[in-house]
């Protein structure tokens, strides 16, 4: 019979008695409870239940309310008709010109647009998809009708100084606000032609418009790209506090997506209610619309693609509020501004997040080049024939609330300003395009560079104590700063102070500069990090500035890509850089492209912790440094000292570029080798890009990346006492950017140069330094960069790492075989032409 | 009594040399002096000479291989008497004593290559001296193979046999591939041009038999650096443009009627040589010849009274070319700045007069240097050219002699053959050469406007116009002229 062991308990009494950290273990899981017999019961979800008409709205909507409606709704029709025309004909009334970029059109989808930005306002976010032409303009002639004379004004004259109000004021007269109205569209008409006079300067495009004075944020190429973005977005303004709500736009085949269910897991953990304390307890100010308009693509939705039948229904497999969702009638825009107006309450009350289900249709293809070959004639005819605008306006003369005249008379109005604008914005001269050539302008964008203490400035951070009294503070201050003493022998290792307080120094002292910094990801929270960089951190800092994310590593970026566009700094952490799959998209086509797509109008101040494991086996032991170094628009660093670490995360959470910052688990713990003086107690940046010296030598110079330094500097003892050859150290620290100066000065000097890193060889980091290296000291090479890597392998269990990372005696063996003969040597490595051949004819 | 056959050492600098012939094979009798083999440095050819009776037992080598001096080149002994005991490491016959030639190279090279190394066999190591002292750059310590240790066949442009998946050097070779390019790093070329070190003559170590830093930072610790101008670097250029040359196509030589139409016929190192200096000269000079007649009355005078006294029992054959040169050595004197080598940079003017003069012979031409010729009475130049002489056409001269930079002046005589005037070739770095034509009767003005044919020799001074202007060249041509037409001797 098995008896009871005691097991021990793994928790120790809390040490903690602060009274304001309440621990998820104070919710403590009782098996009594948790073994009891029930039933999950599911509220019933709403369709299409609006059934007021006009006459019932009219005490809730004045005349003009209503009439402006249908004009938004016409704008958008005539706008995206016009561009339907240029693609299908090559021209709009009469004039000729070429759109070969993309157009995915919404026509039909108006009054889902239109009703969804009419309760909103420039403090409420919009993020969408490929296909929100419609709805950039809606949320823009929402914030237009809004924003007083005197804001629409500075707005037009400030965006970009002037350029586009400048040319859209010419010969213009009118009111401001219906400049503001030819201001929009010319701003997203130029935008989709790729003018540098468009919104992004022609940078986005049609799929990544926006405008962020009307409340506009990115749109999105990627289908489902904004689900967890927006999720970000509204961590940003319930964290910070600041007014107003996020709207993800996103469509029916996108609730398939990675992305789309991390975020809405992100959106609805129970912590923000359950743990959060005082006025951060509370759900996150989002509405997830989907745009139903019934098609992915050529695949439909319901009835092949998907299971759910009525898009509202994945409310129910959320959480218990069901995410307050409801299927809305797209088509008649009373019913969605009906329920936004609902919901916006619900979020009032911090209930959310809300998941809407707008029914729509488009008539337009996917693309221009659709054929529509997936569905039939009759069922876009079907849809015609209940047009919302039609029926709306229908409905407004019925009522006489505008006669036929009067509507007929404000369409041809639209038409005539969207061949105004249109004019203007395919004009070379009045919208030029910007000449990539001159002065490296696209190069120019990529990284931003900035340099800033505090994203935001007055306001002061939230913490829960000065950070002199924080325990790991206080313990760290104990600790020698320099690993060895007076005498050269080292210190014991809980004596030194170890790479990761330097990490936690770095991003302690941001926290209490920054007041928008937060910091989340896997075991962030009371485990204080899987690797113990954040120990010390619980007890500073209140729950919504450092929080456990769920296992969803795409949302633990996408939410930071959208918390930093807001205007906040974040340090997400993805536990192993193994993961950085699971979070591709984000890390890949998201974080490296917004500054860029936006004209630099976005930053991003991200710093994305990645940490390279080793004794974890093929799937947690790789350096992937050589995947997002390929990647333009990434900074990317990968410190292997104290000091090191330190400085750089010092730079990164200064900068205001998305840094990806990797660490090694090997060397977690290691002191200060290198820098006598000690890791510097007060504030220091190391920059990004330069290189360090670690070890002078004379006689071969070893570049190496990560936690590979230590390795070489075993690789150089040997060198050293067996061979008389002196070699020269010099540790990368920084990937992206890298200034070759100090790599290029050793080489003149020694002729020669191993590159070493953990990353496998093939396709790796390591080869572009070679490459570099041999280009720009050719003559002054005795041999070509012989280049030391992994074996292209999965990483294989502890037991036999040693046979897949590189070895101090690879290095010797490589430096023998490559490059000058040592006397006496033996190899145990093959790094003969014919093994590289073999190898790569083997593809490992 | 079997014994072993030695190379001789020709020179302090000589290292290796090539065996060109073999005249006796094993199982022929041999006596002193029987000529057994020749063999060729890159300035000199000479042939070695049996020093006892017997057999020839064996060679341990075959015609073309390079082999290092003072290496048991074959035995001589009594037949069936053993030869293993002083068979070589490097030899690439078998040396069985019949004549199997056949040698399996690439095994031997594996077998000699690797048979005397201690390492591993996958790999090939470097051997090496003892560790120079740690104060020099660099490389100090690391070791590259000396020539003499690894000797491996070796052909013009034939490739180190080295086994599969070996990528290290010490093949004992010369850096060239099948192609005859050579393999040398970057940095390597460009310490070598620095340090007019040439690059042809040294021995790759890195990989693939790259010549590496450490190569050449070894040859210039054994090759006196060249002097210090261009010269270093345009020998290089030559060599190099002598080996690029093999760019001619000839179309397939053997046809019906006239079988072999032509043949392809390998450059000896003598020619090799010679075709370098020629070139590098006329391509790295300004140099210019001019024409003046000497009135050669009294040399024939003179050379008159010596024969007879040679009647008498006078030893020493003193000739119309001894005569000449003493005439410009003693002009030489008096013009030193003829008496000088052009370094690119500054003129070296000798106190002394070392005499060059052109020897004719059956490999080709050779210029060996009398030195100090101005303490020498006519008796003793022309007794020491004539054995000079002797000693080329033998084979046997000092090969340190050859060396342009050991005289201050050549003369070139061809005066026998008929030639009334030429451009001799300056032989850098001397500034200039002078040539001697025939005799020949040409008219003169005896005075009072009556004409006469006089003998006359042609002088053809060659000088180099960027040490020397035209004024100065024709004054010193002249002042030869006059000295021979008033020649004083002692005879």
């Amino acid at each position: 019979m098995i008896g009871i062991e005691s097991f021990p308990n793994p928790h120790s009494p809390l040490t903690n008695k602060k009274k304001h950290t309440t621990m998820p273990k104070a919710q403590f899981i009782d098996p009594k409870e948790k073994r009891k017999a029930k039933e999950l019961k599911f509220k019933p979800i709403p369709v299409n239940k609006y059934n007021k008409s006009i006459d019932d709205e009219r005490k809730n909507f004045s005349d003009d309310d209503l009439k402006r409606i249908y004009h938004d709704m016409a704008v958008i029709r005539e706008f995206e008709n016009m561009l339907n025309l240029i693609k299908t004909t090559g021209e709009y009334n009469g004039v000729e010109y070429n759109h070969p970029g993309p157009a995915h059109l919404s026509i039909g989808q108006e009054a889902a647009a239109v009703g969804m930005a009419y309760e909103l306002d420039t403090d409420d976010y919009i993020f969408g998809s490929h296909r929100s032409h419609g709805e950039i303009l809606a949320k823009g002639l929402s914030a237009i009708h809004k924003l007083s004379d005197k804001a629409l004004k500075e707005v037009m004259t400030e965006f970009f100084d002037g350029v586009i109000y400048d040319i859209v004021k010419k010969n213009f007269k009118g009111s401001t606000k219906e400049l503001a109205v030819k201001f929009l569209l010319y701003g997203t008409l130029a935008e989709i032609f790729a003018r540098e006079t468009g919104f992004n300067k022609g940078l986005g495009g049609s799929m990544h418009a926006f405008f962020t004075p009307f409340g506009v944020y990115p749109n999105n190429a990627i289908v489902g790209g904004s689900g967890d973005i927006a999720v970000g977005a509204a961590l940003y303004k319930k964290v910070n506090s600041k007014p107003g709500l996020v709207v993800a736009n996103i469509g029916d085949a996108s609730m398939a997506c990675g992305p789309v269910w991390e975020g809405i897991s992100f959106a609805t953990m129970d912590q923000f209610t359950t743990l959060w304390e005082g006025d951060q307890k509370g759900g996150l100010p989002l509405i997830i619309n989907i745009m139903n308009n019934q098609y992915g693509m050529g695949g439909q939705t319901c009835g092949e693609t998907m299971g759910y039948e009525i898009a509202a229904r994945i409310g129910a497999g959320v959480n218990k509020d069901q995410m307050h969702a409801e299927r809305v009638d797209g088509y008649n825009p009373l019913a969605v501004i009906d329920a936004y107006r609902r919901k916006k309450k619900v979020l009032e009350k911090k209930q959310g997040p809300v998941l809407l289900d707008v029914l729509t249709y488009r008539y337009s293809g996917h693309s221009p080049s659709d054929a529509s070959s997936y569905r039939s004639k009759e069922e876009v005819e079907a849809w015609q024939q209940q047009d919302s605008i039609v029926t709306f306006g229908e409905a407004l003369t019925k009522a006489g609330i505008a006669t036929k005249k009067e509507l007929d008379k404000m369409v041809e109005g639209i038409k005539d300003n969207t061949f105004e604008v249109f004019k203007l914005a395919i004009n070379d001269e009045i919208s030029p395009r910007m000449d990539p050539g001159k002065d490296d302008v696209i190069g120019g964008m990529m990284l931003s560079n900035g340099s800033l203490d505090t994203v935001e400035e007055d306001r002061k951070p939230d913490v829960n104590h000065p950070l002199e009294e924080n325990p790991r503070v206080k313990q760290i201050s104990k600790k020698e700063r320099y690993a060895f003493d007076k005498d050269g022998k080292p210190f014991s290792k809980m004596k030194q102070y170890q790479l990761r307080d330097g990490l936690f120094e770095a991003i302690a002292d941001r926290f209490y500069k920054d007041p928008t910094l937060i910091a989340y990801g896997e075991e962030n929270r009371d485990w204080g990090g899987a690797f113990a960089v954040y120990r010390g951190l619980t007890e500073a800092l209140p729950y919504h500035r450092l929080f456990n994310s769920p296992i969803a590593e795409g949302a633990i970026v996408g939410t930071a890509i959208g918390y930093a566009m807001c205007g906040g700094r974040v340090v997400p952490e993805i536990m192993y850089c193994d993961f950085l799959g699971r979070s591709g998209d984000e890390v890949f086509n998201q974080i490296p492209k917004w500054q860029a797509m936006s004209g630099n109008m976005i930053k991003m101040p991200v710093v994305l912790r990645v940490s390279v494991g080793s004794k974890y086996g093929a799937q947690h032991s790789q350096d992937w440094t050589s995947l997002v170094a390929h990647i333009p628009g990434l900074k990317v660093c990968f410190p292997a000292t104290p000091y090191d670490a330190k400085g750089l995360m010092n730079a990164a959470l200064q900068g205001t570029d998305p840094v990806v910052f990797f660490e090694s688990q090997r060397i977690y713990d290691i002191g200060e080798q290198f820098v006598e003086k000690g890791v510097p107690a007060e504030y220091y940046e190391i920059p990004f890009g330069e290189p360090d010296v670690k070890v002078e030598g004379e006689d071969v110079t070893i570049l190496s990346v990560g936690a590979t330094l230590y390795r070489v500097m075993d690789a150089i003892k040997t060198l050293r006492d067996d061979y008389n050859m002196s070699a020269e150290v010099i540790d990368a620290r920084s990937l992206v950017p890298f200034n070759y100066d100090k790599v290029i000065e050793s080489v003149k000097k020694t002729g020669r140069i191993v590159i070493t890193g953990d990353a496998t060889a093939r396709g790796s980091f390591l080869n572009d330094l070679a490459s570099n290296v041999t280009n720009l000291a050719f003559d002054y090479l005795d041999a070509p960069p012989v280049v030391v890597g992994s074996r292209n392998w999965i990483t294989p269990a502890h037991e036999l790492e040693n046979e897949f990372f590189p070895q101090p005696h690879w290095i010797v063996d490589a430096i023998h075989q490559r490059i000058v003969p040592l006397e006496g040597h033996v190899s145990r490595e093959e790094f003969g032409d014919s093994e590289q051949l073999r190898r790569n004819k083997m593809g490992v | 009594m079997a014994h072993p056959i030695l190379l001789p050492r020709q020179g302090q600098s000589v290292e290796s040399c090539i065996i060109t012939e073999f005249y006796v094979k094993p199982g022929d009798k041999v006596e002193p002096d029987t000529p057994l083999f020749s063999y060729e440095t890159d300035k000199a050819s000479f042939e070695e000479e049996a020093k006892e009776s017997g057999t020839l037992l064996t060679w341990f080598f075959e015609e073309g291989d390079e082999v290092p001096v003072l290496t048991n080149v074959g035995v001589i002994g009594e037949e069936g008497e053993s030869i293993d005991e002083f068979r070589p490491e490097n030899a690439t016959a078998l040396g069985s004593g019949g004549d199997s030639g056949e040698a399996a190279l690439s095994d031997d090279i594996d077998a000699s290559v690797s048979g005397d190394r201690s390492a591993d066999a996958d790999i090939n190591v470097a051997s090496g001296e003892a560790n120079p002292e740690k104060g020099a750059k660099n490389v100090s310590s690391i070791k590259t193979a000396p020539a003499a240790s690894a000797g491996a066949k070796i052909a013009a442009g034939t490739p180190s046999a080295v086994g599969e998946g070996q990528s290290t050097a010490a093949s004992g070779a010369t850096s060239q591939n099948e192609q005859g390019k050579l393999f040398i790093s970057p940095r390597a070329r460009k310490l070598a041009e620095a340090k007019h070190i040439n690059i042809y003559r040294v021995q790759g170590t890195g990989p693939n038999g790259r010549i590496i830093e450490a190569d050449i930072r070894k040859a210039m610790e054994h090759e006196p650096s060249m002097v210090d101008n261009a010269t270093g670097a345009q020998i290089q250029a030559a060599e190099k443009a002598v080996v690029q040359q093999q760019a001619y196509q000839y179309p397939d030589p053997s046809n019906a009627i006239y079988d072999n139409d032509s043949k392809n016929v390998p450059l000896t190192n003598m020619r090799k040589r010679i075709a370098n200096a020629m070139h590098v000269s006329l391509q790295n000079s300004a140099q210019l010849t001019h024409h003046l007649g000497a009135d050669a009355r009294r040399i024939l005078e003179l050379r008159q009274q010596v024969k007879a006294k040679q009647n008498e029992g006078y030893e020493h054959n003193i000739t119309l070319n001894d005569m000449v040169c003493t005439a410009v050595i003693r002009t030489l004197k008096k013009h030193q700045n003829a008496n000088a080598h052009f370094l690119g940079d500054s003129t070296r003017v000798f106190q002394k007069v070392h005499l060059g003069f052109a020897v004719d012979t059956d490999r080709g031409l050779m210029v060996p240097t009398v030195k100090n010729a101005d303490d020498l009475a006519i008796e003793g130049l022309s007794s020491q050219m004539k054995s000079l002489a002797n000693a080329c056409k033998k084979g046997s001269v000092n090969p340190d002699l050859l060396a342009p930079t050991e005289a201050s002046f050549t003369v070139s005589n061809l005066g026998n053959y008929g030639v009334e005037m030429f451009t001799p070739v300056i032989n850098l770095p001397q500034v200039a050469i002078l040539g001697v034509n025939t005799i020949l009767p040409r008219p003169k003005d005896l005075g009072n406007g009556t004409y006469g044919f006089v003998p006359t020799m042609g002088l053809s001074l060659t000088y180099d116009h960027r040490a020397l202007d035209g004024g100065e060249a024709t004054r010193f041509l002249k002042a030869i002229a006059t000295e021979i037409e008033n020649l004083e001797i002692n005879i």
